[in-house]
């Protein structure tokens, strides 16, 4: 479980990047906070991290305050992938850099059980271990970083902006495999996201975030049709969504290509019936 | 750290000097400094240093170079007191020659360092690239070098903030590790520093490039960089200053 209670923040000399933040997130929960560049919401991940402190408020993990510990020690517990994987990657080879962060959190469980963690990780993610990562591309290195904290079992994840830069595939296998761990492992993810159809295909909750103030807080289907919030948010639904919404007329539930084929085929069908 | 290097903007009479009247002063209080053995000396120098950066409006930034030199200042006298063992015994192995000695290294550290960082603070980058390239005929390739990996040090330095966030949220323990404990578990941080670097470098030649670099000669520059009655003063102030540490 991850809290905020009325968090606020700010930058030295600055405005408040974050005004009175309030939420909760159980175990096994996927959320998404949403808006506009400038909304404090990168500032928002920093802080359930504790990589930022609040200005005013708290932020609790496990109903812990988590002023009360370091970054380093809740390491294990709370994994972190940044935007850009660079900042993450720090040795020479894939095996080596998944080892490091095994190493740095899990050193007391003995050499032999984290190699065969290692062995382990690198299967799943299909990587052989003696990949150089820098040599690798921005995908892969993404998700060699991801490994790296997969790899720690952490409880909770935060992805900021984990699919920036990334094509569709590379972004669909990186999501499946954060989608994999919330739903075997009960993970707790909360990920900031520029792309709604991402948001749409991963996260159940969405957390709409502007001038660092929380607008709403709901189901990902009922965030995303509800028009006036999202354009005082600045963001735009996902296409299918808004599709639906332009359509009206029972075409709103539709948020699939799926789902909107079937509405379709429904209403042809409804409206061949008098002809028969 | 990071805005120590970057330029405040301003209209005092330091901002208007030509570029290379501020080169020149620079040069001539570093080298004043190593010329003169007096003490005294050196504290004037010191203090022309805190009057450069009060007149030109930046006295926030120049107190902040002085307590930033000051941390690398009190390791430095701890050193030389320590080492010196010529004059006579003041307490326990310091000597009296050993504080004198001491007291000049460091101000001479300080007096050297806080025109350099002082001239970035008042200067543009692409003025003084200009007027090196222009006044000095300094060839361009080597100036944009010059301006280029003045530019890169905070961003370097930001780099470095953000890689260590980063390591720190993977539970290596920068937030808890002091001193040179801090700076060992930094080492292996030298690799994706020197990467992104490196990438960093190529990204801006290649800019550089389809931006015509090749194309730019000395009289590319629109601006003039022409010497005022202020930049004629300065230069005699210079030399007073330069014949005093000869002389005294």
């Amino acid at each position: 479980m991850i809290e905020m209670k009325h968090v606020s923040f700010a930058y030295k000399d600055h405005q408040p990047s974050v005004r009175d933040l309030s939420f909760r997130l159980e175990k096994g929960e996927f959320a998404a906070i949403l808006g506009a560049n400038g909304a404090g919401k990168t500032t928002t991940v920093r802080l359930l991290d504790g990589l930022l402190k609040p200005t005013s408020g708290q932020v609790l993990i496990d109903d812990a305050d988590a002023a009360t510990s370091q970054v380093s020690e809740r390491a294990r517990k709370v994994g972190f992938l940044f935007q850009n994987p660079d900042r993450q990657i720090c040795r020479n080879s894939v095996r080596e850099e998944i080892l490091f962060g095994l190493r740095t959190v899990c050193g007391g469980e003995g050499e032999e059980a984290l190699q065969a963690r290692t062995e382990e990780v690198l299967k799943e993610f299909s990587f052989t271990g003696e990949e150089e990562p820098f040599s690798l591309s921005r995908g892969q290195r993404q998700l060699v970083a991801l490994a790296s904290i997969l790899a720690v079992e952490p409880e909770i994840l935060i992805l900021d902006e984990p699919t920036t830069g990334l094509d569709y595939r590379e972004c669909c296998h990186i999501m499946n495999r954060i989608r994999r761990m919330n739903e075997e492992k009960q993970v707790t993810v909360i990920m900031v996201c520029h792309d709604m159809e991402v948001v749409l295909d991963y996260a159940h909750r969405a957390l709409i975030m502007a001038g660092g103030q929380l607008l709403a807080d709901g189901p990902v289907p009922g965030i995303f049709r509800d028009a006036e919030l999202l354009e005082k948010a600045s963001v735009l639904p996902p296409q299918m969504i808004g599709l639906g919404m332009r359509l009206g007329d029972g075409f709103e539930n539709a948020c699939t290509p799926e789902a909107m084929a079937e509405a379709v085929m429904a209403r042809r069908k409804k409206r061949s019936v008098p002809h028969e | 750290m990071n805005n120590l290097f970057q330029y405040v903007p301003g209209n005092s009479l330091i901002h208007r000097l030509n570029p290379i009247t501020k080169i020149f002063l620079t040069i001539i209080i570093c080298a004043a400094a190593f010329i003169t053995d007096r003490l005294l000396f050196l504290v004037g120098l010191l203090a022309v240093d805190m009057l450069i950066g009060i007149i030109a409006g930046v006295a926030d930034r120049t107190w902040n170079i002085f307590r930033g030199l000051l941390k690398i200042a009190v390791f430095l006298f701890l050193l030389q007191v320590l080492l010196t063992r010529k004059g006579t015994p003041v307490f326990w192995i310091i000597t009296d020659q050993g504080l004198l000695t001491a007291g000049k290294v460091v101000l001479r550290l300080v007096v050297v360092c806080m025109p350099l960082a002082l001239v970035l603070a008042v200067t543009r980058i692409s003025d003084l690239t200009n007027a090196l390239v222009q006044v000095l005929h300094v060839p361009y390739p080597y100036a944009f070098t010059l301006s280029t990996a003045i530019r890169f040090i905070p961003q370097f330095l930001e780099e470095m903030a953000e890689i260590m966030e980063a390591q720190t949220a993977r539970g290596v323990a920068f937030d808890k590790a002091k001193g040179l404990k801090k700076l060992s578990m930094m080492l292996p941080l030298c690799a994706p520093l020197l990467i992104s670097s490196v990438r960093r470098t190529d990204q801006t030649a290649a800019a550089a490039e389809v931006r015509g670099f090749h194309l730019r000669t000395r009289t590319s520059g629109y601006k003039r960089y022409p010497f005022s009655y202020v930049d004629l003063g300065t230069v005699v102030f210079c030399l007073l200053l330069l014949a005093g540490a000869i002389v005294l």
